[in-house]
């Protein structure tokens, strides 16, 4: 993997062109696109003119772009989404952001990452505060806060909102939660082992489970360490009180619960443990907890799935991040500025088959860029269309609801499509109405060369190629080239509409929507 | 090739298969034997999901006689029986007798089969895609995939589980119903800052636009970039073709009761827009606290599926006389129970479950796959489905391989060295 940038990548091409050596086997993405995609991934929307011009004449400057756009708060709404694919805590539960907001204040002040199970403190704001009996240490939003009753603090290892999303049935005794750690902290999920039951094993689990998964080896596989695991959350098991009417609570009383259940003391893959505090350290000291992040954020940044052929790849961006003392936006960093993942194409087929040359917007990514383009925002009833998976927009649009929908469709669905078309069509109408108002306030926003009298065919005829030029250059960052017949063809789009109703608003209203449903708007 | 082509190709397609065989008559469709089933490529797919792990002892294991002692069946059951049809049968369960007696003819009853796990998203995972790994589609989502038919909605999950995999632009999944709001555009006007809707003809011409740029955009692709472009381009056809025959499929009418979705899915299937869906099947079948449940739950879902085989037998199909010559029906739970009640009345999750597969191709009237007394599954001879010592574990790849052949799709492209359970196929 190299590290470069595109105008360097420029200059290597030019070099081995004149030795003529082997060709280059990824092919870059030019500068534009360059910096399109790497604000669609950190921010959500796309760059303005200023910046893609500024990017086009000095491409050199991917790199600063790149560390400005870490420092942006709206990073800290991308890393929350693209985390949520690993910890699905989004499913509309009340303060499932408590976990996620944490990780954003570590990113925000570049503490290690090893914070996320060992914070000695919890991250809420006045609801989740209120709900969780947290004190929180100042006035308003989301900030470090302590839950007062009584329990250690280790990161997400403590957070009721965690195990109120994954909870523990009373005879499974927190094993659930045991391979919620696994899996969301180390990326090893022990459902994805395949069970081969000896017919010794399955007999002894008929006869007493309890006693087949102490001595039965098949079983002990995965108990041996699994249960351990599960004997460090007995504080927040309330199956044995009969007062039920906190839910939320932890409780000190039932810490020693492990005995009457599985038997098996706390610990950590051999180590024993004595709280959820020296879990946390366990954890953050284990190089699976290390792998893990770098392949969520990885796999969230690039929209690949990580396989072997990608280790070595990942390897240096593992490095990057240790180096760094596992600060996560060094970890992002060395991610975005890679090789590959600014490929444009690979000469190579499994290569190109591999790369993500092509990346389908999230839903969210889509509701920004549309929103920064017409100021329009989709919301129904006041929840969020394209962020709150209750609309119901959210999985049509391939995202997921951390419930029954838990991996995101890269590929663009129809349901993708249609999202696209009908939000498309409302922020066009939205603009439209908006930009051709004859009291408007403010400057338009995209229709900023024509008023509602300007016909084709008129004095102002060339406004409409301008008008219409300058539409594809705002909406999708790359202009239109001279010979195309993109502007006939939607002047042509105009006039269809036009001669329905001799409605000036409709049929800019078609243009604008067909400029807003460009692929380049879905992909990028 | 324009929307235009595709609806109108498709819409032709289906009016003419109706037209031509719809006046065969109905009287003939329930008489088992005619060689009226649609050819594997020809097949629509119907999945029902029970969540939660399934009893397979309720209906499909029954454990009497010889088998009994092992598992503790529900109380006053006893066996039911039809030709080679084994079920539990009981007088709280009446529905369940009377689709074995009506319909099992063309049903199977798979049994034994390893589900490789006894979590729920693990067995799910692997009661859909065979394996864990996440990369992998599922089978309702890679027999919508693997057709040349240009299907709108490909599969289209009303409820229950999705693996979308890599074959992602196949997948429909319902939102709750918005699917239909995006369809005839009527979402505009539910927004918090509602928007005119645009009307038809402009609605057209815009598609058609966009159409062309999308088009151009595939062509300038090369790699996974071309492939994309050309998922665009098939998405971009299947939604137009929605948009100008919603009002055929009667898409409006939205329901949440379980037999008019599942009329609904066969709706789709019979005008060509879908060849597979998911449906949730209505309950909680994760009894861990009491296993009572689990008898009236299938007493409901077989009083649907009944009812719907007497829909589908009335209903022409796409390419076939009727639906029933072209719909299979899998009904599936991602875990089997225990066999024996726990402390607190319920039955825990148990490693081998059972499946419910009936339709065109299937070589029905028989229970394929066993488990011993103690319900544990046993080796079987895949080609015949009967238990053999020196067979091998019914794995659940092995039924989704199957099931893959069983639509003409080539299942060693996604299931190399899977043993196909060819018991199934008739």
């Amino acid at each position: 993997m190299k590290r470069v940038t595109p105008a360097l990548l420029g200059l290597s091409l030019a070099l081995t062109a004149c030795s003529e050596p082997e060709a280059e086997p990824i092919t870059p993405l030019d500068a534009r696109s360059s910096l399109i995609r790497v604000k669609v991934d950190l921010l959500g929307v796309h760059p303005d003119e200023v910046e893609l011009q500024a990017i086009e004449e000095e491409p050199e400057l991917y790199p600063l772009f790149v560390d400005r756009y870490l420092d942006d708060p709206g990073f800290l709404t991308r890393i929350r989404e693209v985390y949520d694919a690993r910890l699905l805590m989004r499913n509309g539960m009340d303060g499932a952001d408590e976990p996620l907001r944490l990780l954003s204040h570590i990113v925000e002040n570049d503490l290690p990452f090893t914070e996320f199970v060992t914070a000695d403190y919890t991250i809420a704001n006045e609801a989740v505060a209120g709900m969780y009996d947290i004190q929180l240490a100042g006035d308003a939003g989301w900030q470090a806060g302590w839950y007062a009753d009584g329990r250690p603090h280790a990161g997400v290892l403590t957070m009721t909102s965690v195990w109120q999303r994954y909870p523990s049935a009373g005879q499974n005794a927190n094993r659930h939660r045991a391979n919620a750690v696994s899996k969301l902290l180390l990326c090893d999920d022990y459902l994805d082992r395949p069970i081969a039951f000896s017919r010794n094993a399955v007999d002894q689990v008929t006869i007493d489970p309890e006693q087949a998964i102490r001595e039965s080896e098949d079983c002990n596989s995965c108990h041996s360490s699994l249960d351990p695991l599960a004997a460090h959350f007995f504080g927040f098991f309330g199956y044995e009180d009969d007062d039920f009417s906190d839910p939320f609570l932890y409780r000190p009383e039932n810490e020693e619960l492990w005995r009457d259940y599985a038997d098996s003391p706390p610990a950590y893959y051999g180590q024993p443990t004595s709280s959820l505090v020296d879990l946390g350290r366990e954890i953050a000291e284990d190089p699976r907890f290390v792998d893990c992040a770098v392949k969520t954020l990885w796999e969230g940044f690039t929209q690949r799935t990580y396989g072997e052929p990608d280790w070595a790849e990942v390897q240096e961006h593992r490095s990057a991040f240790v180096d760094s003392g596992l600060i996560v936006r060094d970890l992002v960093r060395s991610i975005v500025n890679s090789e590959e993942y600014l490929a444009g194409g690979a000469e190579e087929r499994e290569l190109a088959e591999r790369l993500a040359t092509v990346k389908v917007v999230s839903p969210s990514q889509l509701a920004g860029i549309v929103e920064q383009l017409t100021g329009y925002r989709w919301s129904f009833g006041g929840r969020d269309g394209l962020t709150d998976p209750s609309t119901g927009l959210v999985t049509l649009a391939g995202g997921i609801d951390a419930d029954s929908v838990t991996q995101a469709t890269r590929a663009p669905s129809v349901s993708l499509l249609l999202v696209h078309e009908r939000l498309a069509t409302a922020a066009a109408a939205h603009v439209v109405a908006n930009d051709l108002a004859v009291d408007r306030e403010g400057d338009a926003r995209l229709l900023t060369a024509v008023t509602r009298e300007d016909v084709p065919d008129g004095p102002g005829a060339n406004l409409f190629e301008d008008q219409i030029r300058y539409l594809y250059l705002t909406v999708t960052g790359i202009p239109l080239p001279e010979d195309s017949e993109d502007p006939a063809r939607l002047v042509e789009l105009w006039k269809q509409i036009y001669s329905v109703d001799a409605s000036p608003v409709a049929a800019w209203t078609g243009v604008v929507t067909a400029v807003l449903r460009d692929p380049a708007v879905i992909t990028y | 090739m324009g929307k235009h082509d595709t609806s109108r190709r498709t819409f032709l397609k289906g009016s003419l298969a109706a037209t031509a065989m719809g006046a065969t008559g109905t009287g003939l469709l329930l008489k088992p034997g005619r060689a009226m089933a649609a050819a594997p490529r020809d097949r629509k797919f119907l999945f029902f999901f029970a969540g939660g792990g399934w009893d397979t002892s309720t209906v499909y294991e029954p454990k009497f006689g010889d088998d009994a002692g092992g598992v503790d069946m529900d109380q006053d059951t006893f066996l039911g029986q039809s030709g080679d049809l084994r079920w539990t049968a009981g007088d709280d369960r009446p529905s369940v007798s009377r689709y074995f007696e009506r319909w099992g003819w063309r049903s199977s009853i798979i049994n034994g089969i390893d589900t490789h796990s006894i979590g729920h998203g693990a067995g799910t995972r692997f009661m859909l895609t065979g394996s864990s790994a996440s990369s992998l589609s599922d089978w309702p989502t890679l027999l919508a995939s693997q057709t040349e038919v240009g299907f709108s909605m490909p599969h289209v999950v009303f409820g229950g589980p999705s693996f979308a995999g890599t074959r992602g632009s196949a997948l429909v999944r319902g939102g709750g119903g918005r699917v239909i709001d995006l369809i005839d555009g009527s979402i505009a006007g539910q927004a918090d800052v509602p928007t005119p809707q645009m009307a038809r003809p402009a609605d057209f011409m815009v598609d058609a636009y966009v159409h062309g740029r999308i088009d151009r955009f595939a062509l300038s692709k090369q790699g996974l970039g071309r492939r994309r472009g050309e998922e665009l381009l098939a998405s971009l056809e299947r939604a137009m073709e929605l948009e100008g025959r919603e009002f055929e499929a009667g898409l409006r009418t939205q329901t949440r009761d379980f037999y008019d979705q599942a009329v609904r899915a066969t709706e789709l299937m019979r005008l060509g827009l879908s060849r597979c869906a998911m449906l949730r099947i209505p309950g909680g079948y994760d009894t861990h606290g009491n296993n009572a449940p689990q008898a009236p739950q299938q007493e409901a879902f077989f009083d649907t599926i009944d009812r719907l085989m007497d829909h589908m037998a009335l209903t022409p199909g796409h390419t076939s006389p009727t639906l029933l010559d072209e719909v299979v029906i899998v009904a599936m739970s991602e875990l089997g129970r225990t066999p024996r009640l726990n402390g607190g009345g319920g039955k825990d999750h148990w490693p081998f479950g059972s499946m419910l597969v009936a339709g065109p191709g299937v070589r029905g009237g028989r229970v394929i796959g066993a488990t011993d007394p103690g319900l544990v599954g046993m080796t079987i001879d895949h080609s015949t489905g009967l238990p053999s010592g020196s067979g091998d574990l019914l794995g659940c790849e092995s039924v989704g391989a199957a099931l893959l052949k069983l639509g003409g799709v080539d299942h060693d492209a996604f299931l190399q060295g899977v043993q196909v359970l060819d018991a199934l196929i008739a």
